[in-house]
């Protein structure tokens, strides 16, 4: 797997997840964010890749109330409206990273493509 | 001979053992931390090499370099090397999922059914005891687990306040699906069964300290196997194949679902290599031969070694005493031996690298 690896995954304050990675990136992102994306097969079609969460569902003041690392691939995140089926793997975590640096890789793959 | 000459000799001890480099980690025993406990009493040197693993298969080499090293050092009398070791964890002993006393965790798997991987697990199980380590088995085939045949275990594990104490066999303890099911009866175990089981094997087995628990997985890549990498902390995976191409794409397969989880893989096992024939000494490649060490070099894993079809393998097998047990000085044991030296210093490297990642609380409630 070529993604990095976090070195520490912390939750400065509820509504925001921080991820320091290996290579020395930092990543931040909305707790609502997160929940909006996430992976479980409960909030995606599994066939059409389809999102089955509604945006207007989620609160606003949604933030993560339990979380664990799931082997060494993946975080599990327990959400504070009862949703704790998603499993975010460091891979997705990374694609998800919206710093200005990432959005404009992004943009560039994007126009390359 | 003086105090102070004894002093110069421990200082021209270090700075030899300095310059002899440990070849798995390509540094030096001394920044390595490796030499413990050295003495000189009237130039007579004595001193402890630590090694990240018992069954390390550089021991005696270590050894030598140590000893003509210490050639250039003038003054020396006498040399007493002793070798001990200390064997490293990594992943597999942090945070939730650990597993109490358990240091490393190494799954054996395989693309398909019918490769050997128990046959393999079990015999590399002996091999790193034989290499002075302590080993345990989990035996975590669904399917087919059959591990308790294959070693001659008889008697099922003791349940204590809601802690299981696994039977042994050669001081090897051992838990099975086997024992949670009666003989012969078939094996559905759907996910959140499975799940608990694994979960009651990581937590309620006393398994004692062990340097290495090996974990026969089920073969092929399902939700078994995705939910075993979930909840076992893996150190490496092992894959097991035959050298045919259709097992070959199987293990490809095998190998990018450990990569997917970020399982390291420790190597791939070549199988039922090649046949000798007993009577007219023939070698017949049944099921072709090299595939293994192709795709390992395709796809950039170790090759760890291969293990020809015998006999031997499969009547010791099937009767409950396996090779390494029953002739342990026989090559097809040698061979064992050789791949678990090999997956033992592959682990000491992974672990020299490993870094735990921080998992930070969360706020309570308000």
């Amino acid at each position: 797997m070529n993604t990095p690896l976090p070195q520490s995954i912390e939750s400065p304050d509820p509504r925001s997840v921080r991820i320091l990675w290996r290579d020395g990136h930092i990543s931040l992102y909305p707790s609502r964010t997160l929940r909006l994306f996430c992976p479980c097969a409960s909030c995606v079609n599994e066939w059409t890749g389809e999102r089955t969460v509604r945006e207007s569902d989620i609160p606003e003041e949604i933030r993560p109330t339990s979380w664990n690392l799931v082997g060494q691939y993946a975080l599990s995140i327990g959400f504070s409206d009862g949703h704790d089926t998603g499993i975010y793997s460091f891979e997705l975590l990374r694609a998800l990273c919206s710093c200005p640096h990432c959005e404009q890789d992004r943009r560039q793959k994007h126009h390359q493509s | 001979m003086s105090q102070s000459t004894d002093k110069t000799i421990a200082e021209g001890v270090m700075k030899a053992l300095g310059r002899v480099i440990e070849p798995d980690f390509k540094k030096d025993l001394v920044t390595l931390n490796m030499i413990e406990e050295l003495s000189v009493k009237e130039g007579h040197v004595v001193f402890t090499v630590i090694l990240t693993t018992p069954a390390c298969p550089l021991k005696e080499e270590i050894k030598k370099a140590c000893m003509s090293a210490l050639a250039s050092v003038p003054g020396i009398a006498s040399v007493d090397i002793r070798m001990t070791a200390r064997t490293t964890g990594g992943g597999a002993r942090e945070g939730k999922l650990a597993i109490e006393g358990v240091k490393n965790v190494i799954a054996v798997s395989s693309g398909k059914g019918g490769v050997g991987k128990s046959t393999t697990a079990v015999n590399l199980s002996i091999a790193l005891s034989r290499l002075g380590a302590k080993v345990g088995i989990l035996d975590s085939d669904v399917y087919g687990p059959n591990i308790p045949m294959m070693l001659g275990v008889t008697t099922l594990p003791k349940q204590v306040n809601n802690r299981w104490f696994p039977p042994k066999i050669h001081d090897i303890p051992i838990m099975s699906m086997a024992f949670m099911a009666p003989p012969g009866a078939p094996l559905i175990w759907r996910g959140p069964m499975l799940h608990g089981i694994i979960t009651q094997f990581v937590r309620d087995v006393e398994w004692g300290e062990l340097d290495y628990l090996v974990v026969d997985m089920p073969p092929g890549t399902g939700d078994a196997q995705l939910s075993l990498c979930q909840l076992v902390p893996v150190t490496g995976a092992v894959i097991v194949t035959t050298p045919q191409e259709v097992a070959l794409s199987d293990s490809r397969r095998g190998l990018a679902m450990f990569q997917k989880v970020n399982v390291p893989i420790l190597g791939i096992v070549e199988n039922m290599s090649t046949f000798h024939c007993p009577h007219c000494h023939h070698e017949t490649p049944i099921f072709s031969s090299g595939g293994g060490e192709h795709a390992a070099a395709e796809l950039k894993v170790p090759f760890l070694g291969r293990i020809p079809i015998d006999l031997a393998i499969r009547e010791a097998g099937d009767s409950g005493r396996p090779i390494g047990l029953t002739h342990p000085e026989s090559p097809l044991s040698e061979a064992y031996l050789k791949i678990a030296g090999s997956i033992a210093s592959r682990i000491s490297v992974l672990n020299s690298d490993y870094q735990p990642i921080t998992l930070g609380n969360l706020a309570q409630a308000t």
